[in-house]
């Protein structure tokens, strides 16, 4: 009941027009909301840990506000719409699409929440966004595998999830990439939905056409692909993944196999919590916009490979990116995110 | 005389469920009011769409697998549509995007009346035609929604407890609901989900009034896109939760799956419950991960309560 009141008390303080900023002083428990659209993916489930994992080292969170679950941009609005109600302090968002809830969040900045879009942006006004650059990510994966190959060969493009945003970012960087190097041939493009059994059985399906295939580039669907070559007793040809912990241990273990792991934190979630309770305490960034790029742990050059010796976890689910820490911006310990707990659990 | 009673008690029982959750939910947020009737409300509209486009299929005794499907057809056209249009324009718009409705739910119906292939099979083939066609529309979200057609679904009407989405849901259904119920194609639906023999035996056209169905069922999914469009201010091509969302309405709204029994208004109280009980899990900030488990059992318990009532009327 405490909560209630607290959060009650908070919103009669925003109404009568006082921003979250005016009373950092004494204000140490904020409520946070979280809008996340899609359940059961290793990265996501890596970005909410993160949050958890964040909000209970910060200290200044007395509880999250969790709406996670499979849906759409309509479930989204409503789920943000949810959160209003519920009178959090904040809300740290990843986005359906970019513009598909910018009405909901035009409402939570009216009614005076801090709002923080991380992993894709959002084009609604005085939202903060907290973004990984997907077409930069995909961009540094192909133009690497393209290079590799020689600038001639037969690609598989296996993308993330048909009218999903970031695939879409992610396909403008391939096709630029593409563009540079106009030898390369894209034989096969498939989506995999961002599903691990999606996608090994469309290379698997793929593979035992006989058709060429010189290399592969993942949305980040990436370990069971090489597992497939393996299974299938096909020669290993260059593969681009994320840097989820299964394919990274791939690339520092599986002899005769050259690749490369983009990174793609999904610690960013984490970021966004820290984002929004520095704005809560008045520390408004310049920009409404961050970009996190992305970098590229190729397994043929001593630093990446150094990297990728560096990131090896055993305990990281294999489906989890194992950046699970961004320096500067999250300050949970490797056990916290882990344990994936928020305050009060 | 008792069918009639067991079928409007369903509906008050929906009811009084409703008013409970509503005090529910006023003693978990005392902040709760217009605003957050609004939001409810607006949450509503694609639901409630979908529910009522299967309701009628599931009366006339089949199923539509492709709901979701059809609506994301119908969001991405009117959003192509809507993309810089003037107010002529996005008259036109509407128009053709209601019509593109009616077309796949009767394709939809024709498919199953002439290839005599089960429903459940020729919907769950187009639920991936409709979304393969979603997709060539647009790959990806976009288009834009014209906003004056946006602001019909923001805000109060009249009074601020009375949202304007409500008013929107309840002429639109009304608009096409009851005519058709009083018609002799409403009938001739009941009669053919209830028992298609002997509603042959007894001259309702069989085949046509199951694609009349269908396309009703279009036309509702149609409306569901285009709310869809107006809320998000862009088109989805990938369908959203609606499939399992309104067969769950349509069960615990009264109608029987099988056909011949039902009618829209119970479906409808049911998805503002299943709409009102995700707004109090939230507020209640219970774990994401246990909201589905009590969504899924209040859905059972509710539907099995409910059967255990009609079974003891019966028997009296």
């Amino acid at each position: 009941m405490k909560r209630y009141m607290t959060s009650a008390a908070a919103a009669a303080i925003l109404a009568t027009g006082f921003a979250g900023a005016a009373f950092s002083g004494g204000h140490a428990s904020y409520t946070i909301g979280i809008s996340n659209t899609v359940q059961g993916n290793g990265w996501r489930e890596e970005m909410v840990c993160a949050m958890k994992a964040q909000a209970l080292v910060s200290g200044d969170v007395a509880s999250l506000n969790i709406a996670h679950r499979n849906t759409d941009a309509a479930g989204q609005l409503e789920d943000i719409r949810n959160l209003i109600q519920a009178g959090v302090d904040a809300i740290v968002l990843n986005p359906s699409n970019s513009e598909g809830v910018n009405s909901a969040i035009e409402e939570a900045i009216a009614a005076g929440i801090v709002v923080v879009a991380v992993d894709q942006a959002v084009t609604a006004e005085g939202a903060y966004i907290l973004s990984n650059n997907q077409e930069e990510y995909a961009y540094l994966g192909a133009k690497w595998l393209f290079e590799e190959l020689g600038g001639e060969g037969s690609v598989v493009y296996m993308r993330g999830a048909a009218g999903a945003g970031a695939d879409n970012d992610r396909d403008t960087g391939f096709q630029r990439a593409l563009a540079e190097f106009p030898d390369i041939d894209v034989v096969h493009e498939v989506f995999t939905g961002w599903q691990q059994d999606q996608g090994k059985q469309q290379i698997l399906d793929y593979l035992s056409t006989g058709l060429p295939v010189d290399g592969v580039w993942t949305s980040g669907i990436d370990n069971v692909i090489v597992d497939a070559f393996i299974e299938s007793d096909v020669p290993l040809v260059p593969i681009v993944g994320a840097d989820n912990a299964g394919f990274v241990g791939q690339l520092a273990t599986v002899e005769g196999f050259t690749g490369a792991a983009v990174t793609n934190p999904g610690s960013i979630g984490g970021a966004g919590v820290t984002l929004a309770l520095q704005i809560l305490g008045g520390d408004v960034p310049e920009s409404n916009t961050v970009l996190v790029d992305p970098s590229i742990w190729a397994n043929n050059d001593p630093e990446g490979m150094a990297l990728i010796e560096a990131a090896q976890n055993p305990n990281l689910d294999p489906e989890w990116p194992v950046s699970v820490m961004i320096p500067g911006w999250t300050t949970y310990s490797m056990d916290e995110i882990i344990a994936c707990k928020g305050p009060g659990e | 005389m008792s069918r009639l009673i067991t079928k409007h008690g369903w509906t008050a029982g929906l009811l009084s469920i409703l008013v409970l959750l509503f005090i529910l939910t006023r003693m978990i947020q005392p902040e709760f009011g217009a605003s957050g009737l609004d939001s409810l409300s607006r949450a509503t509209l694609p639901f409630a769409f979908a529910t009522a486009a299967m309701a009628v299929v599931v009366i006339a005794g089949g199923i539509d697998l492709s709901v979701a499907s059809m609506m994301a057809v119908a969001g991405v056209t009117a959003a192509v549509l809507m993309d810089g249009a003037g107010d002529g324009m996005t008259v036109v718009a509407v128009i053709v995007v209601l019509l593109i409705g009616l077309a796949m739910g009767a394709i939809n119906g024709a498919l199953i009346v002439l290839t005599r292939v089960p429903d459940i099979v020729v919907t769950l083939a187009m639920l991936y035609v409709w979304e393969g066609v979603a997709l060539l529309i647009l790959n990806a979200p976009g288009g834009a929604a014209t906003p004056w057609l946006r602001q019909l679904i923001v805000g109060p009407f009249l009074v601020p407890w009375l949202p304007k989405s409500f008013v929107f849901l309840v002429v639109c259904v009304a608009l096409i609901w009851v005519p058709l119920k009083r018609s002799k194609l409403g009938l001739s639906i009941y009669a053919i989900g209830s028992d298609e023999l002997a509603a042959y035996r007894s001259g309702v056209a069989v085949g046509r009034t199951r694609i009349a169905a269908y396309a009703v069922c279009g036309l509702f999914a149609a409306l569901g896109g285009l709310t869809l469009t107006l809320s998000t201010g862009n088109g989805e091509p990938i369908p959203g939760p609606y499939l399992m969302a309104s067969v769950s309405a349509v069960v615990l709204g009264g109608v029987v799956l099988g056909g011949g029994k039902g009618a829209i208004l119970g479906p409808i109280i049911a998805v503002i419950i299943l709409r009102l009980v995700r707004m109090d899990l939230t507020l209640m900030s219970v774990d994401p991960n246990v909201t589905t488990i009590v969504e899924g059992t209040i859905m059972v318990v509710v539907v099995m309560f409910g059967g255990v009532i009609a079974y003891r009327g019966r028997q009296k």
